[in-house]
């Protein structure tokens, strides 16, 4: 039953999309795989980067006064024409991809980071460096653990990101992912298929999403305490 | 002992903070540092823990058993103001992590800090995490921590600040008899006249604007006979000397 007019092929019923969703299930599963592993593998080298840029740019004032303006730069790029760029320049393999995701979630971890450093409390810098501490001292037991909660929130932040940003690579040019999926879909007026979709890649960033939030549970055990009683 | 002589503090735009300020400490003694807020006492204390802010100009030497020291140095051992037990290291880890930074390696750091828990009155806490601990406890693991470094100076600054008024008398009692089995020269700061002449040997009185020394007072009485009575002459001289340098 329908309780409005509007055509399925602009606005499919949600069991229409349920019924693509069975119907196209392992086509579909198979695009979601490769978009799973491009987001994976340009989130896993985003991290990756992003703890060693923060951790130089800490010890670093100098960089970071120089580097902080050129990445809030490189953010005022948008998305829209950086895909078509990268497709261009590095074709239509895996490289282009992983680079934008790695451009889209790079960002908000530094960011993320740099502030969580700087949240570290005066007196615990104070007491390591009275007991002889060295700054990489001071920062391994200090700052970084002092860093962890916003170090997680950039996670989570990225983690959203990084799913958006692959399936935006894939729409301007790839072999496999839910892109292409999607864009095939939209071509051949299947808007259920485009939703089922779509679905599908909320889906998978709410399971990266509750895969950090178990690990930041998992690990967290004591570092979810505060300084006072 | 230990000397300072001639430490003058500058803030980055010339005005002088502490001006010609010299004390030495002595092995053994309880010195309380006591003045106005604002005249300095807690940059004294952090100048020679090595802590005091990089945009602050400095003179004056300290001088270790006649010898010049750079700071900080391993002679001297420094509990700041806030509680600073790291949240997410247990007590003995917590404890433990002076003499790690220190190089003493971690299983024998522990070990040693382990065999301390009971003078602290902490044995069984080894595993807890500081805020599974009352005040008084979590100030006991941090004199822990303070004094197993073995440093020969220990830099307390208002240690007892954030504990309640019956935590506090104990805490005070419980120090001195700590230190009495254990001397170490002590340079504690203080804005209370009552724990200063309770606990203390001798008083240094500083004033502000520029922060310096206007008295250096003995308190010879046993502190098992100071009482309100026996004390009064000296707390009510302390007290004018802080109300005429404010």
């Amino acid at each position: 039953m329908r309780l409005t007019a509007v055509s399925p092929l602009v606005l499919p019923a949600p069991s229409d999309v349920l019924n693509g969703l069975r119907v196209e299930g392992d086509d579909i599963s198979r695009h979601a795989l490769a978009t799973v592993g491009v987001a994976s593998l340009g989130f896993g080298l985003s991290v990756s980067f992003a703890l060693v840029v923060s951790v130089a740019l800490h010890f670093a004032g100098l960089l970071r006064r120089g580097v902080m303006p050129l990445l809030v730069a490189s953010q005022t790029v948008p998305i829209v024409a950086l895909a078509p760029l990268m497709v261009l320049w590095f074709g239509f393999g895996l490289l282009p991809k992983v680079l934008l995701v790695i451009l889209v979630t790079f960002f908000p971890m530094v960011v993320s980071l740099m502030t969580g450093y700087g949240q570290v409390p005066h007196a615990f810098r104070d007491q390591l460096v009275s007991m002889g501490a060295g700054p990489w001292q001071v920062f391994r037991r200090a700052t970084l653990p002092s860093a962890r909660a916003h170090f997680f929130a950039g996670l989570r932040i990225s983690a959203t990101y990084a799913i958006v940003a692959t399936i935006f690579a894939e729409y301007a040019g790839a072999r496999q992912g839910l892109g292409i999926y999607i864009l095939t879909a939209k071509n051949n007026f299947r808007a259920d298929l485009v939703l089922s979709a779509v679905a599908v890649s909320a889906l998978l960033t709410l399971t990266l999403l509750a895969l950090i939030q178990g690990i930041e549970r998992a690990t967290g055990h004591r570092y979810r305490r505060s300084t006072h009683a | 002992m230990l000397e300072v002589t001639d430490l003058t503090i500058r803030s980055s735009s010339g005005t002088v903070l502490i001006e010609d300020l010299s004390f030495d400490l002595v092995t053994g003694r309880l010195t309380c540092l006591i003045g106005p807020s604002g005249c300095g006492k807690s940059s004294v204390l952090k100048w020679l823990a090595g802590v005091l802010s990089g945009e602050l100009r400095v003179a004056g030497q300290a001088r270790l058993h006649g010898a010049e020291m750079s700071l900080p140095h391993p002679a001297i051992a420094y509990q700041p103001q806030q509680d600073t037990l790291f949240p997410w290291l247990t007590i003995l880890e917590n404890a433990s992590l002076g003499l790690e930074i220190r190089r003493t390696g971690r299983s024998i750091a522990r070990d040693r800090v382990r065999a301390l828990f009971p003078t602290f009155g902490l044995e069984g806490h080894e595993r807890s995490f500081p805020d599974q601990l009352s005040g008084g406890m979590r100030q006991r693991a941090a004199f822990l921590r303070t004094m197993v470094q073995k440093s020969c100076v220990l830099l307390l600054d208002e240690p007892f600040s954030a504990l309640d008024a019956v935590t506090r008398l104990m805490m005070q009692g419980w120090l001195t008899g700590r230190l009495a089995e254990d001397p170490r020269s002590v340079l504690m700061v203080t804005h209370d006249l009552f724990e200063a002449t309770q606990i203390a040997d001798r008083v240094l009185v500083m004033a502000a604007d520029p922060g310096r020394i206007v008295s250096d007072i003995s308190i010879t009485t046993p502190r098992a006979d100071r009482t309100e009575v026996s004390l009064a002459e000296t707390r009510l001289s302390l007290r004018s000397m802080l109300l005429e340098n404010t």
